[in-house]
């Protein structure tokens, strides 16, 4: 298998519960890893590839939910599937809050699993896409010096050549020249698509 | 009313020297008539006249006498007779008369202050023997009040106590509910798992058969690994029952019945005990056995709560049966089972009440199976149902 196909990580202390959640999800083509707890998994060198997590919630040493936490605060975005022994209803409301992708109770359905699985993937993967996006565009961005910046703000915000000529205290061909430099390093095809991409680094930033 | 009251007692006073000067006229009049058969024989009747003026006129009146009765002898009876002058030869006599009377009066007066004085001594007595009366009469009251407002407070704490016991039951059952179905549905999990995998396996276009054979393995294993939990929890139960003594279950029954009998009154329910007089023992643990009874009587006093047209009447029979079976039956005149009960009765969880955990059949059963006994229950002819247990005797286990 490629390093680029989708990966689920299997963490239950149950081994007959992870290796048959293992070998459930492995019967539809997906590659598998398995871990006996959460520190395990943290431990683990992980493939950079669209993942999720199918976790216990109840686990001895660090729980379903603590991990879920560490994983947030580390700034690692994986969707997670929660797995819980009966329907303990605060517990289900605290995984949701804090971004759980899924919260199944056991016994689980098979086909139940492999839907949130399936889901949870192609949520990982848009997200793993629009983060490479952001950040090719950030490293086009970053390579603008910073009078070039001052000029993409003021473009940004709608302002007329002549106008930010004025607030910057420079020549309208000056303004121009850097424009053009602005377009080319951003590779924008439009004063449309600038915008658009300084958006979305900005929404990026702030998330 | 003061003054009313003073102008009385003013006339009061005055009576009583009017009654003094009469007294003393009359002791005139009687010596003046008897001095002619008689000699004279003042003496006797003017100290009569004293002796009554101080008795019911007290000390002033008496005086009065005293002295009218000195002015009366001089003037009739001391010569020369018809003056107030006495002859210094009758002086003697006359100073006897005064002293005398002075003593009679002193005297009389004295004793009727002392008679005053007990007398007012025992009115007080019995004054404040009534208050005392009336005191503790009041202390008797409150002290009857507490001991009712003790009692009820009795009553409730007894409810509070089995409705806390109730709860610590239930919250029990609870706890060992909740963890059991935590330990199978781990093991159950598993087998869904795998199952769920080995159809998987199975359903693909080129089906992988070691892949669904060992699914379908592990899925065995967690079969097998969720009867041994129940395994456990069974042998768990039973390890419980192992303290058997010699049980005279008669000794049971009355046990029982006095424990229920608080509960029996509060619904007007009698209890009566026909017990089997060859004191029949089984071997068995004597708390479970009580148990089992204390439950069949409760069901069987709830059973009468909505009956108003007959009489309330738990019965306890024990009899030995066969020689060598013990069987108690527990009867009640109460609303009896539908067939629909009936089938149902010892089912865990199911209750006729609104209270009910729904337990309480169902736990004695296998109590008394343990025991090797049987338990049932049937309707009682025309009204009630009865509920009986066998148990096999402490002879049948020796032989």
């Amino acid at each position: 298998m490629k390093d680029q196909d989708p990966i689920v990580f299997v963490i239950d202390d149950d081994r007959m519960i992870r290796e048959g959640m293992q070998s459930l999800i492995r019967s539809v083509g997906l590659r598998v890893e398995m871990f006996a707890s959460a520190q395990d998994f943290l431990d683990a060198k992980r493939a950079d590839a669209p993942a999720c997590l199918v976790l216990d919630v109840r686990m001895p040493g660090l729980s379903g939910l603590d991990l879920q936490l560490k994983l947030r605060d580390g700034g690692i975005p994986v969707p997670i599937i929660f797995i819980t022994g009966h329907g303990d209803i605060p517990m289900s409301v605290r995984a949701m809050k804090e971004g759980a992708h899924e919260f199944l109770t056991k016994p689980v359905r098979g086909q139940d699993l492999l839907d949130a699985v399936q889901k949870a993937i192609a949520a990982d993967r848009m997200l793993r896409e629009e983060r490479k996006d952001a950040d090719e565009i950030r490293v086009r961005f970053d390579s603008l010096t910073p009078r070039e910046k001052e000029v993409l703000e003021l473009v940004v915000a709608g302002l007329l050549n002549k106008q930010i000529a004025d607030q910057l205290r420079m020549s309208e061909l000056t303004v121009k020249t850097h424009r053009a430099h602005v377009m080319e390093k951003t590779q924008a095809e439009s004063l449309a698509h600038l915008v658009r991409m300084s958006e979305r680094l900005k929404s990026a930033a702030r998330k | 009313m003061g003054t009313n009251g003073e102008a009385q007692s003013i006339a009061h006073v005055m009576l009583r020297y009017v009654i003094a000067l009469l007294l003393v006229t009359l002791a005139v009049l009687v010596s003046l008539s008897l001095q002619n058969s008689f000699g004279n024989p003042f003496w006797f009747f003017f100290s009569a006249a004293v002796i009554l003026s101080t008795w019911f006129g007290r000390t002033g009146p008496g005086w009065l006498a005293v002295v009218c009765s000195t002015l009366a002898v001089m003037y009739y009876f001391t010569p020369p007779v018809r003056s107030f002058s006495v002859s210094p030869s009758e002086l003697p006599y006359l100073v006897t008369f005064v002293v005398c009377e002075v003593g009679v009066t002193r005297l009389i007066s004295w004793r009727r202050k002392t008679e005053d004085a007990l007398r007012q001594a025992r009115d007080e007595l019995e004054a404040r023997v009534a208050e005392r009366t009336v005191e503790l009469k009041t202390a008797n009251d409150a002290l009857l009040k507490q001991m009712e407002e003790q009692r009820r407070t009795e009553e409730t704490l007894q409810t509070t106590r089995a409705e806390l016991a109730r709860a610590a039951r239930i919250t029990t059952i609870g706890e060992l509910t909740a963890s059991i179905a935590h330990e199978v549905n781990q093991p159950l999990a598993a087998v869904v798992a795998n199952a769920d995998a080995c159809v998987a396996w199975l359903s693909r276009e080129h089906p992988d058969l070691p892949e669904a054979k060992a699914a379908a393995e592990r899925a065995t294993q967690g079969a097998t690994r969720a009867s041994d939990v129940i395994t456990r929890i069974r042998s768990l139960i039973n390890k419980t029952t192992t303290e058997k003594s010699q049980v005279p279950i008669n000794r049971i029954i009355e046990q029982t019945a006095a424990l229920a009998e608080e509960q029996a009154a509060k619904n007007q329910v009698q209890i009566r005990l026909e017990l089997s007089p060859d004191s029949p023992v089984v071997l068995g643990d004597s708390i479970q056995l009580q148990q089992v009874v204390l439950n069949l009587v409760m069901n069987g006093i709830e059973a009468m709560t909505t009956v108003a047209d007959r009489r309330k009447t738990l019965t306890v029979q024990s009899h030995i049966q066969n020689g060598d079976l013990i069987r108690v039956a527990v009867l009640d005149s109460g609303i009896g089972l539908s067939e629909e009960v009936k089938q149902r009765l010892f089912e865990p969880f199911f209750t006729t009440r609104t209270k009910g955990m729904g337990m309480g059949l169902s736990i004695s059963r296998s109590i008394i199976e343990a025991h090797g006994g049987r338990l049932w229950g049937e309707s009682n002819g025309t009204a009630g149902s009865v509920f009986q247990f066998t148990l096999p005797g402490e002879a049948a286990r020796l032989v």
